[in-house]
């Protein structure tokens, strides 16, 4: 009889034990990882996830990065690739012939002309003569900054003559892209990244990854918020480092996206100024309104669109761009660190 | 219940209580300090407590390098071979999720078990 009660008692305390222990680790949740990598976009790629175990999240990283490298490879204007046509094929067959691209190219550029009607011509991915006139002074200045120079001026007048968006010629149908002007050439810099983002956000849930931060190069991309629920908290930089804090302010985010333009981080110096690689379409130089100007959006290629945009116009013109469009709001930081909101921007917290 | 069953319930419940709290203890005591971890190209090279003034020179075979300065329990990059010097700009990082960043060299130098900061990622023009 004894040897039964104790068997019984030994029996209840094991279930006891067995019940703390699994609240113990059900306690823990599961655990948050991150990844990191290169080689998309000219910039580093940064995911935090929730997972299994960290061999399941390296996995799912390991396809978000073949699935960036993807768009990375079709939005490529310096490099061709075996077997695909890329913008790189497009800018080559320009004034020659049209080119049978994928359909995520066609998708874009259909994107991208539709925003270039929003935006008055701000965002114009048929300026790559301009852009690529730049990219060469920036590159040369950052090498040799002793003797950085800055494009000339009738240069730059002169390649803004081919520039025209209408010379995009894009068949839907036939799902060919053709630039009728032989010296034009396309730059999706300002919107490819944003679009890539979008579609690896919803790459990411097809993959099992429902509760996701990805940033991609500081253009940042909630999937769900965090695994408790709560949203994640997304600082917005200090453009200006050397005075105040890291971040000027936060952001809770659950969903969409947060995109940043601005002057700091990529910029060369020609004698003591400072000459940022976003360029205005209207002036043909680098502009001149704000520090940075951060969109959020539920769509990423919405939010990297208009963040370039923005940053290419005054406030008062944003503004109202801004006001006429749902589910987008934007902050601009203003030279002196000046901040100024969309009317639904919501901030977490002052930093 | 006879004496004896108590006796057993209650060393169990003792165990078990002794059991947690050395767990707990256990990850209080291995609580690690904040430290710069320097990863290139993804892969981790090195850890440096940030409690611990230090410099580390990292280089790689093709030249290039980055020069990493611990102090007063920050780190920031003093020098770098890239030609952009975003790195070296950047101003020195402490907190949790913090990171100094060199993209020409692939190298990202990040804090872990630092001062929770709240934010999980920055948005920035990168």
């Amino acid at each position: 009889m004894k040897r039964i009660r104790y068997a019984k008692v030994l029996a209840a305390a094991a279930l006891v034990l067995a019940g703390l222990a699994f609240i113990l680790c059900k306690s823990r949740g599961p655990v948050r990882y991150e990844g990191q990598f290169y080689d998309c976009f000219d910039t580093v790629t940064t995911v935090t996830g929730y997972a299994e175990s960290q061999e399941d999240f390296s996995r799912k990283v390991g396809l978000l990065k073949e699935k960036l490298t993807w768009y990375h490879r079709l939005f490529d204007i310096y490099h061709s690739y075996d077997g695909i046509h890329n913008l790189k094929t497009v800018n080559d067959a320009a004034g020659k012939e049209a080119v049978e691209v994928d359909a995520q190219i066609m998708d874009l550029l259909l994107f991208a002309k539709e925003m270039y009607g929003k935006t008055e011509g701000k965002l114009n991915v048929a300026y790559g003569s301009v852009l690529s006139l730049w990219h060469q002074y920036r590159e040369e200045g950052q090498k040799d900054p002793a003797h950085a120079k800055l494009p000339p001026k009738a240069e730059l007048e002169a390649r803004a003559a081919h520039t025209r968006i209408e010379d995009v010629v894009l068949n839907e149908k036939a799902s060919t892209v053709y630039l009728a002007d032989a010296q034009m050439s396309l730059d999706v810099g300002s919107v490819g990244k944003g679009y890539a983002v979008q579609k690896l956000a919803e790459y990411a849930r097809e993959i099992g990854l429902e509760h996701a931060l990805v940033s991609v190069g500081g253009n940042v991309c909630a999937i769900g918020g965090k695994a408790d629920g709560t949203p994640w908290k997304v600082g917005v930089e200090n453009p200006r480092p050397d005075s105040g804090g890291t971040y000027i302010t936060a952001v809770d985010l659950a969903s969409g996206s947060i995109v940043t333009s601005g002057d700091y981080q990529r910029y060369y110096e020609v004698g003591d100024a400072r000459y940022c690689h976003i360029i205005d379409p209207g002036t043909h130089m680098p502009p001149d309104y704000f520090a940075s100007v951060s969109v959020q959006a539920e769509d990423s290629g919405i939010a990297d669109a208009l963040s370039t945009s923005l940053f290419n116009m005054g406030f008062e013109e944003g503004l109202s761009l801004v006001e006429g469009m749902e589910h987008v709001e934007a902050m601009w930081i203003g030279k002196e660190g000046e901040t100024r909101y969309s009317s639904g921007f919501k901030v977490n917290e002052e930093k | 219940m006879k004496k004896n069953d108590v006796i057993l319930a209650a060393a169990l419940i003792g165990i078990a209580l002794a059991a947690f709290g050395g767990a707990a203890l256990y990850s209080q005591l291995t609580t690690k300090e904040p430290e710069a971890v320097v990863r290139l190209d993804g892969e981790e090279k090195g850890r440096y407590p940030l409690s611990e003034d230090t410099t580390v020179e990292i280089r790689q075979e093709d030249g290039s390098y980055n020069i990493l300065r611990v102090e007063s329990g920050k780190a920031r990059i003093l020098k770098a071979s890239c030609p952009d010097k975003v790195c070296v700009s950047h101003r020195p990082i402490s907190r949790q999720g913090e990171s100094l960043i060199c993209l020409p060299n692939r190298l990202a130098v990040e804090i872990e078990n630092g001062a929770e900061s709240g934010i999980d990622a920055s948005v920035l023009s990168r």
